[in-house]
């Protein structure tokens, strides 16, 4: 395990050419860093899952409600908690295949989410492969914010994606995540033109994006009944305690109680 | 640590007869029933066996019978006097409630001389006394002790013939006196006469009533004095009663039993659906008032029933009855199989999602073949398997098999690590190496299977003895009468009539055993990271360090092998490793058991891994375990993982549990846990779970589905639920990973 203990900086393990995460080798195409598998997960996908949480994320939305999530390394609470470990494809797919029955009865199968599960793009696109090899139903919950390419490159491996739609407008969407969504809307419209399955998830965030606007935009995409579903989900603000624990001021926004006010 | 304890019953004997202590009045006249029942045993004390129980009978019936009470549909409420005859429900054959006449005495000294007549009339005449009186001096020292619930011991001996379960069918198809021809030659002859008498004396009781209910009841009564039953109510009301006076409280198939009366009622128009769910609420709420506990099994479903179209229509009836009544009894329980009506299924996922944990689902395909081996009987027999109480299975009416062994398996390992020394007695209980003698593994797994074997073996021979003494008390007339064998053989059915006579030893501390030896394992013989004797040590300490911490609040700190022990990998999490240290247990104990049949003159003995408080009550004298259990603390329960230490979800839970031999056994449990969200939206989603268990060899499933109070339980003791997922907002989480404020957000949403 990398060990890289307690950073708090809220920095991000940067991403060079080859789409690794340069942190000490913490991640390639044979091992990565894995936050939790968890078995028999109920919402990441059709029937029961084993939902593989890949760390790293190359966004910073303010309602995060997974921030030990967003660094590619792995972490150390003041709780004591460890966030993250190193896994090899190999030994992510033992747990996985262990529960083969269950996805064959329920129709269900792997996912991979995070973080962003292709910000370790070799490791994740060979678990794509590995399951694939071994007749899993694949989903990749993604945020979409990577280059189109790579995501050409996984269509072929995933069955379904989960994939994030947040805000309509570049000036919102770079405010609340750090990103202004334009790659984001790119690559949906790419996955779209290549006939993949897209369930599409749109948090609602009180004062971000809670308004008849954005609800036009979501029913607006919902009429063209390109998408599997359209699902909103609620906000709640449960990574707070998490940011606390990791040492971490949570972002101030209207969803949030900010600290030291209440 | 003691609070929650406290609220544990340490027992259920003479949880009848305390009703006597209420009043003056009412103790005087229950010494004069006891003085009765005490006169006509003493008179026929030198007769034979079924005289004398003739003879008992004549005085407890009907004075035991209590009138019915408003809303009852049905005749046979009970209530147990200070002394008497019963197989279980107050104690062993003729039983002595020596507790409560003792407590009587103090409490109305100007009784004292009667009760203490009483007292020494029985003193040595009751059967459990009797059966222990029987014990060669040798096993009396492997079993010094029938305390149980207050001393520390690896095992105990218990009282009771557990678990028989009756041919109703015989019953109803004969009336009685079709049943009273049968039984005419044998020494079951009693039987009808004795039930014929509490029929009349209800019917004079009921018929005096002038509301309809009263009436019904009486009109009842008078059609089944003799003929058999012809409607549902009337079948119901003879097997109720009969069910009483038998004092059996765990009915078997009652599907197969009732259902064909069921069907014809209805489809003659003689009861409309709703009407027969009154009646059928109505038997689930005296079944209730019967015993409140462990008992009242109503097995439905399931292969090999003489009507199963029938039957199944009274297994959908009783679901209903579960789900209209909510109440903690009868233990609904039902067999499943992959061919069955697909609407049983879907009724009982409706009454576990709501909440009432019934049915408990069995998986015969699993099941029949492997009590097939296990009790080494045709399929057809198997077939027949009939969980009772707790989780034991018995041959339906084809066999005997009451449990009445007790042992803790990690106070097996405890006394193994100190030299075969129990360091909470100090009684040496064997002669074995100290632990600093121990110095592989494998030494360790010998020395805990020899404690374990001896006592394994001693059990079986007080279960002998036990049905030599029963036999040689009384015929059990009411139950022989409906055991397959016994009028054939005109033998009763605990002294050999049974076609199968077979015994069974409750297991405990299963999985903690197997979690500390795989750390003793893997700690102490692979890495090195402590000594045997240094373990112990901690081990005898609780995991505290001699010093006080920090010098203030007499606070005694932890010591750090606690974390270590915890971390080494726990059965239930699908961890190969730590999960064949379960089967190597399993395998062993389950063993052991099955060697003693052949010796002891048993048609099998078997061990039982069921759950009840036993796991709670021993750990109380049980000390810290290498896998991180502190002292004291309550055992893990059944066959399940330690609470708390399965942390990878349901399908790693289940695919543990079905890694454990069930062809060895006769009978496990397994309880589960799972948010309501299982059981609405995401239903497919659990019956896929189920499913795919049983297809992977999972024998059986207790469902609860979690509520606030769960998740406050869990905000309490987060070490006990880690296996508690709840949903937040667009993911699932593992409840004790969150914060405590989050964790309290959660709690407020699930207000609702």
């Amino acid at each position: 395990m990398a060990g890289a203990g307690n950073r708090t900086d809220g920095t991000v393990g940067m991403t060079d050419d080859d789409g690794m995460i340069d942190e000490a080798g913490a991640t390639s195409e044979t091992s990565g860093i894995v936050l939790d598998i968890q078995r028999a997960a109920l919402h990441d996908g059709q029937g029961l899952r084993a939902t593989v949480f890949l760390k790293g994320c190359p966004l910073r939305c303010a309602w995060c409600h997974n921030p030990e999530s967003q660094a590619a390394y792995p972490e150390t609470g003041a709780s004591g908690k460890i966030y993250g470990a190193s896994m090899s494809v190999a030994a992510v797919m033992v747990v996985v295949e262990r529960d083969r029955g269950y996805y064959d009865a329920s129709g269900g199968g792997v996912t991979l989410s995070g973080g962003e599960p292709t910000q370790q793009f070799g490791f994740c696109r060979e678990l794509l492969r590995a399951a694939r090899r071994a007749g899993i139903h694949t989903c990749l919950d993604t945020c979409g914010e990577l280059p189109t390419s790579r995501l050409i490159e996984l269509v072929p491996l995933v069955d379904l994606f989960l994939f994030d739609i947040k805000l309509a407008d570049a000036e919102g969407h770079r405010r609340w995540t750090g990103v202004d969504g334009t790659l984001i809307r790119r690559n949906l419209d790419e996955l779209l033109r290549r006939g993949a399955a897209v369930h599409l998830r749109a948090p609602i965030v009180p004062g971000v994006n809670d308004d008849p606007v954005h609800d036009r935009f979501l029913r607006d995409l919902e009429a063209t009944g390109q998408f599997v579903a359209v699902e909103r989900m609620p906000y709640h603000d449960i990574g707070r305690s998490k940011y606390e624990d990791l040492g971490r001021q949570p972002p101030a926004f209207d969803g949030f109680l900010r600290p030291g006010v209440d | 640590m003691a609070t929650h304890h406290d609220s544990v019953p340490d027992t259920i004997s003479e949880l009848h007869p305390a009703w006597a202590l209420a009043s003056a009045d009412r103790l005087s006249s229950a010494l004069d029933y006891a003085e009765a029942f005490t006169a006509a045993y003493a008179a026929s004390e030198n007769g034979s066996a079924a005289a004398r129980e003739a003879a008992a009978l004549r005085v407890q019936f009907p004075a035991i019978l209590l009138p019915p009470e408003e809303g009852d549909r049905f005749a046979g409420r009970v209530r147990y006097g200070l002394v008497g005859f019963s197989p279980e429900p107050v104690g062993l054959g003729y039983y002595c409630a020596r507790d409560a006449l003792t407590r009587a005495g103090e409490r109305y000294p100007h009784e004292g001389d009667r009760i203490h007549a009483l007292l020494a009339f029985w003193e040595e005449r009751t059967t459990d006394r009797r059966t222990r009186a029987a014990f060669p001096d040798d096993l009396a020292g492997l079993l010094p002790s029938d305390a149980w619930t207050q001393e520390s011991g690896v095992a105990f001996p218990l009282y009771r013939m557990a678990g028989t379960t009756l041919d109703y069918r015989r019953l109803l198809r004969l009336g009685l006196d079709g049943l009273e021809e049968l039984t005419a030659e044998t020494p079951f002859s009693h039987v009808v006469p004795t039930l014929r008498r509490s029929l009349e004396w209800y019917r004079a009781a009921a018929g005096g009533h002038t509301d309809p209910a009263g009436a019904a009841i009486a009109d009842t009564i008078a059609a089944i004095l003799h003929a058999p039953p012809a409607t549902y109510r009337q079948a119901i009301q003879l097997f109720w009663l009969y069910a009483l006076h038998a004092g059996t409280w765990n009915y078997g198939r009652l599907d197969d039993a009732l259902g064909p009366f069921l069907a014809a009622d209805l489809d003659d128009g003689r009861l409309t659906e709703e009407e027969a769910l009154d009646l059928t609420v109505s038997l689930w709420r005296l079944m209730q008032a019967y015993d409140n506990q462990f008992n009242n099994r109503v097995i439905v479903g399931g292969i090999g029933r003489s009507n199963p179209v029938a039957a199944d229509r009274f297994a959908l009836m009783a679901i209903e009855a579960t789900r209209r009544l909510r109440g903690n009894q009868p233990q609904l329980s039902l067999r499943c199989s992959a061919d069955q009506d697909r609407r049983l299924w879907e009724r009982a996922m409706d009454a576990i999602g709501e909440g009432t944990t019934f049915p408990i689902l069995y998986n015969d395909d699993v099941n029949v073949p492997a009590v097939a081996r296990a009790f080494g009987v045709e399929e057809s027999i198997a077939a027949e398997y009939t969980p009772f109480g707790c989780g034991e299975y018995v041959l339906g009416p084809h066999s005997e098999g009451s449990p009445n062994g007790v042992i803790n398996l990690m106070k097996a390992l405890e006394v193994a690590l100190h030299g075969g020394v129990d360091p909470w007695s100090g009684r040496r209980v064997a002669a074995l190496p100290e632990a600093t003698e121990l110095t592989s593994f494998e030494a360790v797994w010998d020395v805990y299977c020899t404690v374990v074997d001896m006592h394994v073996a001693a059990l079986a021979r007080h279960q002998m003895i036990e049905y030599e003494v029963v036999a040689a008390e009384a015929p059990f007339g009411f139950i022989s009468a409906l055991t397959a064998g016994c009028i054939e053989h005109g033998t009763g059915a605990f002294a050999g009539g049974a076609e199968h006579r077979g015994g069974t030893i409750e297991t405990y501390g299963n999985t903690n055993t197997a979690d500390s030896l795989h750390a003793i394992d893997e700690l102490v013989f692979s890495r090195g990271v402590v000594s045997l004797p240094e373990l112990v040590r901690v081990l005898d300490a609780d995991f505290q360090l001699d010093h006080e911490a920090g010098g203030s609040g007499g606070q005694r700190e932890t010591h750090p092998l606690l974390n270590a022990c915890l971390a080494v990998a726990k059965y239930g999490n699908d961890d190969d490793v730590a999960d064949r240290m379960a089967q190597r247990v399993h395998a062993q104990v389950c063993g052991a058991a099955r060697e003693q049949a052949p010796r002891v003159g048993l048609d099998s003995y078997l061990v039982v891994i069921i759950n009840n408080w036993a796991n709670t009550i021993l750990g109380r004298r049980t000390g810290a375990g290498a896998d991180g259990r502190r002292a004291g603390a309550p055992m893990a329960n059944g066959n399940n993982p330690t609470p708390g230490m399965d942390r990878t979800g349901p399908t790693a839970v289940l695919n543990s549990l079905a890694k454990l031999d069930p062809t060895v056994h006769a009978g496990a449990v397994q309880n589960m846990k799972f948010s309501r969200e299982w059981f609405g939206g995401m239903r497919a989603k659990m019956d896929a779970l189920l499913k795919t268990y049983f297809r992977s060899g999972g024998t059986q499933a207790m469902i609860t589905v979690v509520d606030r109070g769960d998740l406050e339980a869990a905000m309490r003791e987060p070490e006990k639920w880690g296996h508690l997922m709840v949903r937040v907002g667009g993911f699932s989480v593992r409840f004790v990973d969150l914060p405590p404020a989050a964790q309290q957000e959660i709690l407020q949403r699930t207000l609702y």
